[in-house]
């Protein structure tokens, strides 16, 4: 009946689990229950839960990538603590606890932290400065967002109910077959990447699509603002990579489930494919996460240095040229495998020249800062401290690529130390620069800036002081994952690494202190024009926080850097263009789809995670009723009466008159 | 930081007057239209672009996860652990056959889409029905294989080699399979809604898909079966 | 989305030679058109696909040349599908569309001939996984 279940799947003798899993399950009816006692459900679920508007989609992403962050950084904590006192000594977590505890951050940290929080600016921002009033297929991005956050639950699941896989973040065969593990932990593993792959893959479509067809009048590809090119290069990526992720984990479970011997080490089976196709597809997934945020750091530096982009359409030809060599370069990540030489040297080359299409960039951000007045907000902050960090990660990366070099420090703490050289100080410093730079567009007032630089020195100087003792340690001899340590000499590296997590933690303090503050004082603080940093591209031109259509009416481009051309030749002119005749608008109707989706989605990776096969079936079949249903409604899309529309943008207007009189009263233009 | 909150634009601004023909700064944007700008300049595609457009780049996606089958079908070819090779368990009358119905559905089904653009319900649901049927068929036979391989023992557990030969063919079976079971929800939906804008760029998404799965189909009888036959 | 063909003061009478097309799509051409092609479609296609059977089963292709004939006779077919059921074609409002094939072309070729390489060079280097079983204790 309940399949493989047992109730001894709950973890009743080990109390560090237990005991967080009581208290997220106590938080969580805490939330709920507030929810309803405060008549909250209505709002929830037709504002956000039932929403195809790309901007609240691209929030709850965040939201959910935010939170998840939060949970990766917890077992972070936990592995810098248990090496650095388990010098000669236990330690305090059970070897199982440790396994699974590092294997749930890497795919928490890449799945449901990373992915959701990048993918979530793209769903925010890209439509915006496409000067669109949404994605290409709104009710898909609501799937996409639900089976992603029913991968993230999932995850969650099995601290409480079974066990997380304890093969890594990457589940290597033989070990992860169900010969070497035969626990569920895997499972849980495979199919929360599974449901949250497809979610991801779908992305893809929907923006590779949304980009490339979904333009306002005159936005041609060389006036598209720099993120909509990284997020078309990450996009397409995912469409190029994602299904191989998929096929692998298929191959993967047919092998546990049914018995085959695609990666097995008997009956010819051969671990080593999954190496080579799990990294076919895990080498781009690095550039995914990073060229969104190389899109995010490119509109930093543009708008706060009061210049245009410097080499604009080198920076095109750049992002093009990684998402290409990207899927050329994966050998690198096991050069020791027994590769000859002539297939290690040719990926050591690629490996070595896709550093230059990232050269390219680093060099073009440093010249758009030339001859600007740069303003040292919070936003440009991060952008510097990334230079800093990813250039210094991204020579350890080149070191990397040079195959004998590779064979000194594969699998060492030197490997960790650049990996989270290049993410931590490519991707997450970028999506706190795009927290602070375009959350007043979205919740309409600014971030407090004392906090906000506060956080990021501390995250700044703690990510260096943790991840530096690192460099050394594999320059030493230490390999990755270790539970326990026989090495006194090491100790005074893990301590130092281990401080380096307390500053990092004084760090996501401050940013949550800077969330609180910024919530009690958001009348001061209230961004009442719109454009709040003087911006450059599209969104700028919408109120903050923008309608739910973005855009009145679709704007017009005429030039690169729409908004600023159309900004400039108002003020000049001194006077707005005159007011447009307005029309009713078309918007998709909310949907259901992509909850019901994802509630049918969790139900059946449990069920398969636990072999219970009639509810596995049941979950289908609700699935494909859901489809037909779906297909079955006769409304599609509702109309904005005009009145509506041309109030709201009206007010818009107005605001802009007034930032504008007062432009002129100031006298600031000789 | 100025008092404006326009710091940038202001100074932009008085550089410009101070400077009116820019003879110290280049112009950060040309003024006319930028040349060889692609297409979709003209504003957002109509909706039945975006659907087809859509569907094209997820049937490149699907094609890439078979790739990712029959990378592993020619990397495990030899590994067949004293088991069969794929000489062995070919039929090549069945996969004839096979061929024949696949095709000769790829060519009703674009009938049926002529039907549709015609808006003939009954051509178009008559077409789609033999494709559905010739479909059936198709699955059937590769059923029938796969039961009569089984009773000679020749299972997917048996070596790597047949993991990816089952893996592969079943792959393509499954998703012949899951197009069949659209198949029946598109002439359901064209009996009772009659031929809507969603429902023609559905029939446009379906006609990509069948074809699709028979360009894979291609790939298999050529590599899997014709080459693998070839003692 | 529909929605932005009401905005009217976006779209000229001259815009439609200039938009793209869908694949698969050609909603100007008559229903015979469409017959037309899949007639050609369909001989084209059986024709290859009795020659590959044919150049299979028979001996009149010199024998070691077989498989590079199937892969060139099944290449072609593929050819001709895309042609005369998928309607690509090499026109400007097909550019997008050739493109995004074009990628799809090269992300398969990266991955068969990319993990065809790799694992053959490792064959070639490393001992067989059941001889390296057999060592262990």
């Amino acid at each position: 009946m309940f399949g493989k279940l047992r109730w001894s799947a709950i973890p009743f003798d080990q109390p560090i689990p237990l005991i967080t899993s009581v208290v997220l399950i106590l938080v969580i009816l805490g939330v709920l229950g507030l929810v309803t006692a405060k008549g909250w459900w209505p709002y929830l679920w037709r504002e956000w839960i039932t929403t195809v508007d790309h901007k609240r989609i691209g929030i709850m992403y965040c939201l959910l990538g935010s939170v998840m962050l939060v949970r990766g950084f917890a077992d972070a904590i936990m592995m810098r603590t248990q090496q650095a006192v388990a010098i000669n000594a236990p330690g305090y977590l059970p070897v199982e606890h440790y396994n699974q505890i590092f294997s749930a951050h890497g795919t928490i940290m890449i799945f449901f932290a990373a992915m959701p929080l990048v993918i979530g600016f793209m769903n925010f921002v890209t439509p915006l400065q496409l000067g669109v009033r949404d994605v290409a297929f709104p009710t898909l991005n609501s799937v996409s967002f639900w089976l992603t956050a029913s991968g993230a639950l999932l995850v969650n699941v099995s601290l409480f109910v079974g066990e997380f896989a304890r093969t890594g973040w990457l589940p290597y065969p033989p070990l992860s077959e169900a010969t070497y593990s035969p626990g569920v932990g895997v499972d849980y593993y495979l199919w929360a990447v599974q449901i949250s792959g497809i979610g991801t893959l779908m992305t893809g479509i929907n923006f590779v699509t949304t980009v490339l067809k979904m333009r306002c009048p005159g936005m041609s590809y060389f006036r598209m603002p720099m993120f909509c090119w990284t997020a078309l290069a990450s996009s397409l990526l995912i469409v190029a990579v994602f299904p191989i992720l998929t096929a692998t984990l298929a191959m993967l479970s047919l092998d546990r489930y049914f018995g085959f011997h695609f990666f097995t080490n008997t009956a010819g089976g051969n671990p080593m494919m999954f190496m080579n196709l799990i990294w076919a597809w895990g080498h781009p997934e690095v550039y995914i996460l990073v060229l969104p945020a190389f899109g995010i750091f490119s509109e930093v530096f543009s708008t706060f240095s009061g210049k245009p982009l410097f080499g604009y359409r080198s920076m095109v030809a750049a992002t093009l040229f990684i998402c290409i060599v990207a899927m050329m370069t994966w050998l690198h990540h096991f050069f020791t495998m027994g590769s000859g030489p002539a297939v290690n040297t040719a990926f050591g080359i690629s490996t070595s020249i896709i550093a230059v299409g990232t050269g390219v960039k680093i060099y073009n951000w440093i010249f758009t800062m030339y001859g600007g007045r740069v303003r040292f907000s919070v936003p440009m902050l991060w952008s510097l401290g990334f230079i800093f960090t990813f250039v210094i990660g991204g020579m350890t990366g080149v070191l990397l690529a040079v195959p004998p070099a590779d064979f000194l420090v594969h699998n060492s703490m030197f490997l960790v130390a650049h990996f989270h050289n290049v993410i931590v100080g490519g991707v997450v410093f970028a999506l706190f620069a795009g927290l602070d730079y375009w959350f007043p567009k979205a919740f309409g007032f600014r971030l407090h800036e004392g906090w906000g630089k506060a956080a990021f020195w501390f995250a700044f100087f703690g990510f260096w002081i943790t991840f530096t003792p690192l460099y050394i340690l594999g320059m030493q001899g230490m390999t990755r994952r270790l539970q326990h340590v026989n090495v006194e000499e090491w100790r005074p590296m893990l301590d130092l690494s281990l401080l380096g997590v307390g500053v990092l933690v004084v760090g996501v303090i401050c940013q949550v202190i800077m969330l609180v503050v910024s919530i009690i004082k958001r009348d001061e603080l209230r961004d009442m024009t719109g454009d709040p940093w003087d911006g450059r591209s599209l969104e700028w031109a919408t109120p903050s926080p923008p309608p739910f259509f973005n855009f009145a009416v679709m704007p017009n481009v005429e030039g690169e850097e729409a908004y600023w051309g159309i900004k400039l030749r108002a003020i000049e002119t001194q006077q707005l263009s005159p007011e447009p005749t307005y029309t009713p608008i078309e918007m998709p109707v909310n949907s259901p789809v992509g909850f019901y989706t994802a509630f049918f989605a969790t139900v059946t990776g449990f069920a398969l995670i636990w072999q219970i096969w009639w509810l596995a079936g049941l979950g289908l079949a609700a699935a494909f009723v859901g489809f037909v249903v779906f297909a079955w409604r006769d409304v599609h899309e509702f109309h904005v009466p005009v009145d509506e529309v041309a109030s709201v943008d009206r007010a818009r207007r107005a605001a802009r008159e007034a930032l504008m009189e007062r432009i002129a009263q100031q006298g600031v233009l000789p | 930081m100025s008092e404006t909150g326009l710091p940038a634009t202001v100074e932009t601004l008085r550089r410009v007057r101070e400077d009116p023909h820019r003879l110290g700064h280049r112009s950060h944007g040309s003024e006319g239209p930028v040349e060889g700008a692609g297409h979709g300049e003209t504003g957002p595609a109509s909706k039945r672009i975006i659907v087809g457009y859509g569907f094209w780049i997820f049937l490149l996606s699907d094609i890439v996860m078979f790739s990712c089958f029959f990378a592993a079908y020619a990397v495990m070819q030899g590994a067949t652990a004293g088991g069969p090779r794929a000489h062995d368990i070919v039929e090549i009358p069945r996969v004839a056959l096979q061929t024949g119905a696949l095709l000769l559905s790829s060519y009703t089904c674009g009938l049926s889409f002529a039907a549709t653009n015609a808006r003939s319900r009954l051509w178009t649901q008559v077409f789609l029905l033999i494709t559905g049927l010739l479909g059936l068929a198709f699955v059937a036979m590769e059923l029938q294989e796969f039961i009569s391989l089984a009773a000679q023992g020749i299972t997917p557990q048996r070596s790597g080699f047949l993991s990816a030969f089952f893996g592969l063919v079943g792959l393509h079976g499954l998703h012949v399979t899951v197009a069949g079971l659209w198949l029946a929800t598109m002439m359901a939906q064209v009996q009772v809604k009659g031929f809507r804008p969603e429902t023609v760029h559905r029939l446009i998404c379906f006609n990509l898909f069948w074809h699709a799965l028979d360009i894979v189909w291609i790939a298999i009888f050529t590599i899997v079966y014709l080459i693998g036959g070839i003692s | 989305m529909s929605h932005f063909e009401t905005d009217p003061h976006l779209f000229g009478g001259e815009l439609d030679h200039r938009e793209d097309h869908a694949p698969g799509d050609a909603p100007e051409e008559s229903a015979g058109h469409w017959v037309l092609n899949s007639n050609l479609g369909l001989i084209f296609s059986l024709i290859l696909t009795v020659a590959a059977f044919l150049a299979a089963r028979s001996h009149l292709i010199y024998g070691p040349a077989v498989p590079d004939a199937l892969l060139v006779l099944g290449v072609a077919q593929m050819g001709v599908h895309l042609v005369f059921f998928l309607h690509v074609t090499t026109g400007p409002d097909n550019t997008n569309n050739v493109l995004a094939l074009a990628f799809g072309i090269l992300v398969v070729f990266l991955i068969v001939v990319g993990s065809i390489w790799i694992m053959a060079n490792m064959n070639q280097n490393m001992m067989p996984m059941d001889q390296l079983m057999r060592m262990q204790p």
